[in-house]
């Protein structure tokens, strides 16, 4: 079963929303549902007590992503 | 809820002729039973007559130690998998896990969106090495077919992605087209295999893939 929803954004987010789905040739649904599952991901694996870090290619230097 | 995706033709090849198949998503409870009752039992069968893990490969069971009941308890509800079973002749014929989350790693389309089949399993009794006269054929391709069209419906252009264990490596390269990256130091040494969406028009047989 399929549900329909309406999201109201603003010029900016909408903005954000079209540049992210032209870079990542995607619809705009495609690319809410991708970053759906990714937030889902980051929550279930924060919940398990892992951290998310983002890794630096030529230097490896790590930075912590915080999440609220 | 499991529901009907799509229906399909597999080979009966005792009998020559065509069957109708149904392919579900999620993979449901009746599949589960199947696996658990069905095929488990024929596998562990095999197994008690094998004296050497080498040996796994000539009887076609190098995914024995998949757990798909687990598998399904813990994915169930994560966004990211999405779960397939074949049905035919009255019995599940085939399961397969897709992940959605995945990243190409082709030159041609490294960092691009793709369907990443992560477990792809036909029943034992359509097994080459594990049967003399296996039952139905085309099972792998139908659920090839299915994370093919996955990655259209989603937008990723029927790209999809899979590390092959070494007794399927000549059917994903010879039958299924897909370009083979070589062995992956990360992931068991197992070959990694991508399809692009040229690759992928040409497995499906379509003209309508972008």
């Amino acid at each position: 079963m399929k549900k329909t929803m309406t999201l109201v954004l603003s010029d900016v987010e909408m903005a954000a929303l079209q540049a992210l789905s032209e870079k990542r040739s995607l619809t705009k649904t495609g690319l809410l549902r991708q970053a759906l599952r990714l937030y889902q991901m980051v929550e279930t694996r924060q919940d398990r007590g892992e951290k998310l870090f983002f890794e630096h290619e030529g230097t490896k230097e790590k930075a912590e992503l915080m999440l609220l | 809820m499991t529901e009907l995706v799509g229906v399909y033709d597999l080979c009966n090849r005792h009998t020559n002729s065509f069957e109708e198949a149904r392919l579900y998503s999620p993979i449901g409870e009746i599949h589960l039973q199947d696996y658990e009752q069905r095929w488990m039992p024929l596998v562990q069968e095999k197994l008690a007559q094998i004296q050497v893990r080498e040996a796994l490969a000539a009887v076609n069971l190098q995914d024995f130690h998949w757990r798909w009941s687990e598998k399904f308890k813990e994915r169930a509800g994560d966004l990211g998998w999405q779960s397939f079973a074949i049905h035919c002749g009255g019995v599940t014929q085939g399961l397969m896990f897709v992940n959605l989350v995945r990243r190409c790693r082709a030159p041609t389309q490294e960092g691009d969106h793709m369907v990443y089949v992560d477990l792809l399993s036909t029943a034992p009794w359509n097994r080459h090495g594990l049967t003399d006269r296996p039952l139905y054929k085309g099972v792998g391709r139908i659920m090839l077919a299915a994370a093919v069209s996955l990655s259209i419906q989603e937008g990723f252009s029927g790209r999809v992605g899979l590390h092959s264990l070494p007794q399927s490596e000549t059917w994903y390269r010879d039958v299924c087209c897909m370009s083979d990256l070589g062995s992956d130091s990360h992931y068991q040494q197992l070959h990694y295999f991508e399809m692009t969406p040229t690759q992928a028009q040409a497995f499906i047989g379509t003209e309508t893939i972008k």
